[in-house]
């Protein structure tokens, strides 16, 4: 006989929820997945009306369904935001060129505006010409780096206020058990933060931060989104690969394990005699760093002078140097940005009647690929 | 004897990852002349100087917390489960009592040293209790031992327990509920039986090892006090604090944690832990008991012999263990983070939990519920309903069950989710729940006085 939900106690039940264990319907699910996002967006006051909103998609399972999720609680709880979709091309032949198709086709299904940032026309440098030079250890390092600064160039190119991210909790309570490994104290206090505000300019959140990931794949697979399901080329991240196998033992241990951690990791304080890193401006970039020298400037100058351990391993720090040398492209300095992040603001301000497709104006300066909306305006 | 395992280890050291450089060659760190015999994570050592040096290191470990605390007129509790770690522990406060008894100022450092001990017999088959007791009378100290059924002897003059009544998610129900009803506890049913009844009436082996903890940290305090101890040590190994750091995150212990595993915690009753071990792997442990000849016992666990996926515990000891394989200095950096972790400031005057004795934080369960919504999309709050029925229903018999979420740590509200109904908890945990409410009693606040005179209404023949 087939199962009643446990939630409705009307429709059959179609999923075991992975969280709670119950059975329940389609449409229960889809009810409390989306509310306890809602909850998460609500109690945390992550948006103000009226803020520009950036979502950062990789065409990936997580990211397709955080911009379903955000459009749909967006007219449906009228939080007021102005959506946007955000990629980073990191330039891997046969994975990210896939995906972006995946996130252009999410960008006519959700009517939401696209812009791509590449490394490539960041940076000078895509992943794949990066793992020629560096081999295929390490290489994450460098994609994780860029990948973040990627992210705060292209929100500044069309004025965002807020990117959200789809990190769901198995990603959180994965950082906090690798955090506590390695010993990494001042990351473990940041890393259960659902909202940072990085540089002051752009607000970065994770409304997934409680939501399963076998839950969101369930979510995926219910709704027949549209996502791209493939492992990046390149080899995954090892010691993060340890801590994902441990807790998904411990997720069949105790299947609310994961939210436990989090909780505990939300719990925990760091004494006040332990010294943690300042917060200061890239010397060379004027991206926020707590070294004089951001990482990304740094592991992009030892790219250039065919080092390209620098910044990888600690003892090459010392050696940075020449603070321009052969750039292969010029890399914008934040405060560019951000004076024309400001303008754009102005303009908007201007003519708020009539509402501009944004991406065109920031593409003139900045690196953009002209994915975006006008393409024919950036030219 | 040695010598055997001597080459028994060299062989062990022949097996460690050829990645790392065989230390043999080289002499022990300390007297740069002998052989060495153990290799400690880089450093080598012969068999004199690592005795000598884990020696030192318990002296240095507690000498540190001395100098913060005076501690002339202290009585000094070792527990001592008879495993390896606390059997050296006892063996190397014994070394540290006396130790200055060679020079002029004969006098032993603390007023008195007790070693206090948990008989867990009825919990567990094949239990050396005599072997435990010898371990002790080794070192000429004497013995106070409890036994994990006296946690249903009431500690007072108003005996009474908690007995669950409802312990779930409801399906429909907008929020957790646990409710209990008082229960006389009058020795008509032997401790040993409730016991039992409270193991089999739990969940899951993590649960049963989350409220043996519960139980054995309770009995050593109360021994401590009894025994008008003030500082009691406990024999965690730091291999075994990086574990529990990993176990308790992964319980939702996070609030709470630094009291459990922290090198210094003082305890509700006035108790101070301290954990001397801490700076001692589990191989260190091993060496030194062969080395001193130290005896011990294994110590049963529900998990004991069981795969790896048995419980929380038994996952995240396998993990961490073969983690410090791979990656040799995991314990240390653990245990360092440990130190750096502490109390936040509203756990100072948080309540303690019911159950685990430990700060509690408020609105946990609110915390829970926001992210683990159970209610259909326009449904009537289910609770009122539910509990109406409930009270209704009881009232008939005579009994009033009573809502006690409030009063449970978020950890604890997960060790009792899956609890049978009709579990009896400890006798504590009705002591500590009176406590409360007569805090409550004598608070101002409105709504939090409001609901807990309601509470105590229902207890009142019970408060003094």
């Amino acid at each position: 006989m087939p199962r009643q939900c446990d939630i409705c106690h009307d429709a059959r039940a179609i999923v075991r929820r992975p969280k709670t264990a119950q059975s329940i319907c389609k449409e229960c699910f889809f009810h409390v997945f989306e509310t306890e996002v809602h909850n998460t967006i609500v109690s945390s006051r992550l948006f103000q009306r009226g803020d520009r909103v950036g979502i950062g998609a990789s065409g990936g399972k997580d990211s397709t369904v955080l911009a379903y999720v955000m459009k749909t609680l967006n007219e449906r709880y009228n939080y007021g935001l102005d959506l946007y979709l955000l990629s980073v091309d990191e330039g891997i032949a046969g994975y990210r060129d896939d995906s972006l198709e995946t996130v252009k086709r999410n960008k006519e299904q959700y009517e939401l505006p696209l812009l791509i940032v590449s490394y490539e026309q960041l940076y000078g440098w895509s992943m794949d010409s990066i793992v020629q030079a560096v081999g295929r250890k390490n290489n994450c390092t460098f994609c994780g780096v860029f990948r973040r600064q990627a992210l705060d160039r292209g929100a500044l190119m069309l004025d965002l206020d807020h990117i959200v991210t789809g990190h769901n909790a198995d990603d959180v309570a994965e950082t906090i058990l690798m955090n506590i490994f390695r010993g990494d104290i001042s990351r473990l206090g940041r890393c259960t933060e659902i909202a940072t505000t990085g540089d002051g300019y752009v607000v970065r959140s994770k409304p997934f931060k409680y939501a399963y990931e076998k839950e969101i794949v369930m979510y995926a697979y219910l709704r027949r989104l549209d996502y791209f399901s493939t492992e990046c080329t390149y080899s995954p991240n090892a010691y993060r690969g340890y801590a994902r196998e441990f807790l998904k033992s411990l997720e069949r241990v105790r299947p609310s394990a994961i939210l436990d951690i989090i909780h505990s990791g939300e719990a925990m304080h760091v004494a006040a005699d332990v010294q943690l890193p300042t917060l200061d401006r890239c010397e060379r970039c004027g991206y926020i760093s707590s070294n004089k020298v951001c990482k990304a400037c740094v592991l992009l100058e030892g790219l250039e002078r065919g080092i390209p351990k620098l910044g990888v391993s600690r003892t090459n720090a010392k050696h940075i140097e020449d603070p321009t040398a052969n750039r292969a492209v010029d890399l914008v300095h934040f405060e560019t940005l951000r004076r024309d992040a400001l303008e754009l603001r102005r303009i908007r301000m201007e003519n708020k009647q009539t509402t501009q497709p944004e991406p065109d104006a920031s593409c003139q300066r900045s690196a953009c690929s002209c994915a975006c909306d006008n393409a024919a305006d950036c030219s | 004897m040695c010598d055997s395992t001597d080459s028994q280890e060299q062989q062990q050291q022949q097996e460690q990852p050829s990645g790392r450089k065989r230390a043999t060659s080289k002499p022990c760190i300390k007297c740069k002349t002998a052989q060495p015999s153990v290799a400690i994570r880089l450093s080598v050592y012969c068999k004199d100087c690592f005795v000598k040096s884990a020696i030192v290191k318990f002296r240095s470990a507690l000498s540190k917390s001395r100098k913060r605390a005076p501690v002339s007129r202290t009585k000094v509790m070792v527990a001592l489960s008879g495993g390896a770690t606390s059997s050296a522990m006892l063996r190397l406060m014994d070394d540290y009592q006396h130790m200055e008894l060679k020079g002029a100022a004969a006098e032993p450092i603390y007023a008195g040293v007790v070693v206090g001990h948990v008989d867990e017999s009825t919990v567990f088959s094949g239990y050396e209790d005599t072997q435990i007791c010898a371990i002790a009378t080794d070192c000429g100290v004497d013995v106070v031992v409890a036994r994990l059924e006296d946690v249903f002897v009431p500690d007072s003059d108003q005996p009474a327990l908690l007995e669950l009544v409802h312990a779930t998610i409801a399906p429909s129900a907008s929020r957790d509920q646990f409710c209990v009803q008082l229960a006389k506890n009058d020795g008509a049913t032997p401790g040993r039986e409730r016991l039992r009844a409270l193991f089999a009436g739990l969940g899951s082996a993590t649960d049963r090892e989350d409220m043996l903890d519960i139980l054995k940290t309770f009995l050593l305090t109360r021994l401590a006090r009894q025994a008008q101890c003030e500082l009691l040590l406990m024999g965690d190994s730091g291999t075994r604090i990086a574990a529990k750091l990993v176990s308790l995150t992964s319980r939702g212990r996070g609030f709470s944690l630094p009291l459990e595993i922290g090198a210094e915690s003082r305890l509700a009753g006035g108790v101070t832990v301290y954990r001397p071990m801490r700076d001692y792997i589990m191989k260190e442990i091993a060496f030194f008991n062969l080395w001193t000849k130290q005896r011990s016992v294994v110590v049963p666990t529900f998990t004991t012999g069981a795969p790896t996926t048995a419980s929380i515990d038994r996952l995240t000891e396998a993990f961490v263990v073969g983690l410090d394989r791979d990656f040799p200095s995991t314990v240390s950096t653990v245990c360092r983070t440990v130190q750096k972790l502490e109390l936040r400031e509203d756990a100072l005057d948080a309540l303690p939990c019911i159950v685990c004795n430990l700060p509690a934080e408020p609105n946990a369960q609110v915390w829970r519920n926001r992210l683990t919504v159970s209610e259909a999309p326009n449904a009537q709050p289910a609770l009122s309903n539910a509990s109406a029925a409930l009270v209704t229903d009881v009232k008939a018999q005579h009994q009033s069950p009573f809502d006690v979420t409030a009063h449970l740590c978020y950890s604890c509200q997960s060790l009792l989710h899956f609890a049978k109904p009709g579990l009896a908890l400890p006798a504590f945990c009705f002591e500590t729940y009176r406590e409360h409410v007569k805090t409550a009693a004598n608070s101002t606040s409105n709504d939090w006085h409001q609901r807990q005179e309601t509470l105590r209404r229902q207890i009142e023949e019970f408060l003094l």
